[in-house]
């Protein structure tokens, strides 16, 4: 049997290679593909937040975790949609109209799969109508919009002014983030949270996640 | 005091007469091109179009006229070419996607991408894939990522070394034209370049037709931790490259120049940092240790060190590696906090910016709001000199004139009250 804690701690140290070798050796041992990301990954995704708050893991090691994380979640993610597993949340996440730095944002995306997350990255320089199709047509349950421009700013109030013409508003959570947005920003042009990284954004989107199941 | 002076006294930390002030003398210290032209309307000046000399952040050149009717006291020594490899000559209209008619260099070629984005070659040409985006309705280009794929054995470090050689001896007599033209009116700052390690808008190289070694930015990031050796092997021959030019070109302008542009490599967040000091002293001081020292040994520059976000963690260790100035003193960042960073490292960095927040307060704040914000600064960081005035970073695309125009009074508001004798009672 496959030492699983091998997983936990080639993520946690950014070890591509290993996650997924020993990823493969648990599924061809028919271990839980599910129980895989819940106990194993997500934890170690988890610990990588953690070490990235208190400053211990940096940028440089954040992607480097969340490759690692990427490539082992992508040998089981085809067994989990054959079981009908359900991810915790579906994201649709993009820098919207007019921006084109997808940095932060595909740090997001990728934090935000580790969290156990069904992430749609829509890009960079995404139109409104892009993140309502997401919504009306594949099932997003929270809209992620990312900015560094202050020029381009006022593209997250059209988004969500087009979600909310779209009648699909009540539908999802929006969440901002990016350099200049702040969360007094965040609450003028009603969006339901701001995260201050790729860290507090899957907090933020946990908590979404859970408001809404209370709802 | 003249304009030189002035800023020298600051820079020597002295009070000098007034406040003085940059725009327009680096990349980081700028006016988007539309800015200048609604500031040229503004103050009468002749009508023409702005000349767009920094086409990647579309900056506009703050000319003579409008320094003066500014009151800048600085003036930029640029290299010859610009960021898309062409050189800033042979100007030609563009109009803008707003519609502002603008002159760019005649190397500035673009094509229309798939879904109207305008799409910039480098050294203007077509038959080089583009290097730069800008969306159709958009104010800036952002870097194409051009990656060959990565095979770790195949890695070179000359591959990431295309963009250092020595200096061509045109660009030589450019520097040497530019320095003597800035004359002793103003003071002047210099961006020579080749001396940035590892500044993340020169990784893509925008201005190399087909660049090869880690030029896409997560990937770059990745191997300051993966490939650390390799880094170390890419600055140290970067910074021997930089030095021998350093060296021609102190003997073509020599004190014509004031401050020298050494990097502008990012290592502060919003509310963090990059990277740790740990490895901020084992990657990068090295080498930016050696690029000071030889400029302090044998000119009489300052070295300019421009840092967005975060940075008081590194305050200390950039002063140790010997830099002057610190760019662009972004108070809105953690840590960040204007009067404890004037108290904690005022007697050793100057510090060029930090004027007013151009996230917030100047674009989307009111012209009072402008006002006060430019003018406590001001009474911050001028104390006893250690200070030029400029906003945080570039004066940004639809930024409302009203609130320019009330930070340039701010400032001479500032001056006009007494400057030091005012802000010591």
């Amino acid at each position: 049997m496959s030492d699983l804690q091998k997983l936990y701690d080639a993520i946690l140290d950014g070890d591509a290679k290993t996650a997924a070798a020993v990823t493969k050796e648990a599924l061809a041992e028919d271990a839980d593909p599910m129980g895989l990301v819940t106990r194993y990954m997500v934890p170690a995704m988890d610990e990588v937040g953690r070490r990235f708050e208190c400053e211990e893991y940096f940028v440089p090691e954040l992607l480097i975790s969340a490759r690692a994380m990427k490539g082992a979640l992508e040998l089981i993610r085809p067994l989990l949609a054959a079981r009908g597993e359900q991810p915790v949340g579906r994201v649709a996440i993009g820098t919207v109209k007019g921006d084109l730095h997808d940095i932060g944002k595909n740090l997001v995306a990728s934090m935000l799969e580790g969290g156990g997350f069904e992430v749609m990255d829509l890009g960079a320089d995404v139109a409104p109508d892009k993140f309502v199709a997401a919504v009306e047509e594949r099932g997003a349950n929270i809209v992620c919009l990312s900015a560094l421009l202050t020029v381009t700013m006022p593209a997250m109030k059209t988004t969500i002014d087009a979600l909310e013409s779209a009648g699909v508003r009540g539908k999802v959570k929006v969440l901002v983030g990016g350099a200049p947005v702040t969360p007094q920003y965040a609450s003028e042009i009603g969006a339901d949270g701001y995260g201050e990284n790729a860290i507090s954004a899957v907090a933020l989107a946990r908590q979404m996640v859970a408001q809404s199941a209370q709802a | 005091m003249n304009c030189k002076e002035r800023v020298c006294a600051a820079l020597a930390h002295q009070e000098p007469d007034r406040v003085p002030i940059d725009f327009g003398g680096t990349a980081v210290t700028g006016i988007h091109a539309s800015a200048v032209a609604a500031l040229r309307e503004w103050y009468g000046l002749a009508k023409r179009p702005v000349k767009v000399h920094e086409p990647y952040q579309m900056l506009g050149m703050v000319e003579d006229d409008l320094k003066e009717a500014m009151g800048i006291d600085v003036t930029g020594i640029y290299s010859r070419k610009t960021m898309f490899g062409f050189p800033n000559q042979d100007w030609k209209m563009w109009r803008m996607p707003d519609g502002l008619e603008v002159l760019v260099p005649g190397g500035f070629v673009t094509t229309t991408g798939a879904n109207g984005d305008i799409l910039i070659h480098p050294e203007g040409d077509v038959s080089a894939p583009p290097s730069g985006r800008m969306p159709r309705d958009g104010y800036f280009f952002d870097a194409i990522v051009r990656q060959p794929p990565i095979e770790d054995e195949q890695l070179k470090v000359e591959d990431n070394l295309e963009e250092f050689t020595a200096i061509a001896e045109e660009d030589l007599e450019h520097l040497r034209r530019e320095a003597a033209a800035a004359g002793s009116g103003r003071a002047a700052i210099a961006s020579f370049g080749g001396t940035a390690f590892g500044d993340i808008a020169l990784v893509p190289a925008p201005f190399l037709k087909h660049p090869k070694g880690i030029r896409d930015v997560a990937e770059w990031y990745v191997s300051t931790a993966t490939r650390r050796e390799f880094i170390h092997r890419i600055f140290d021959r970067q910074s021997e490259v930089a030095l021998a030019n350093l060296e021609r070109i102190h003997a073509a302008v020599g004190d014509a120049v004031d401050v020298m542009f050494v990097c502008g490599t990012d290592f502060g967040t919003q509310a963090s940092a990059f990277c740790s000091v740990k490895t901020f002293r084992d990657l990068y001081f090295p080498y930016y240790k050696r690029i000071n020292d030889w400029v302090h040994r044998h000119t009489k520059w300052r070295t300019f060190k421009h840092s967005c976000g975060s940075v008081e963690r590194f305050i200390p260790s950039f002063i140790e590696a010997g830099f002057d100035v610190l760019n662009p003193v972004q108070c809105s960042a953690a840590g960040m906090e204007p009067r404890q960073l004037k108290e904690r490292f005022g007697n050793c960095l100057t510090f060029w910016g930090g004027g007013v927040d151009t996230q917030k307060t100047l674009p989307f704040g009111s012209p009072e709001e402008v006002r006060r914000e430019v003018l406590e600064r001001c009474g911050i960081f001028s104390r006893g000199g250690g200070f030029v005035f400029n906003t945080i970073h570039n004066v940004q695309a639809r930024t409302p004139l009203r609130n320019i125009i009330a930070m340039v009074e701010a400032v001479h508001e500032f001056n006009r009250a007494g400057g030091a004798e005012t802000r010591h009672s």
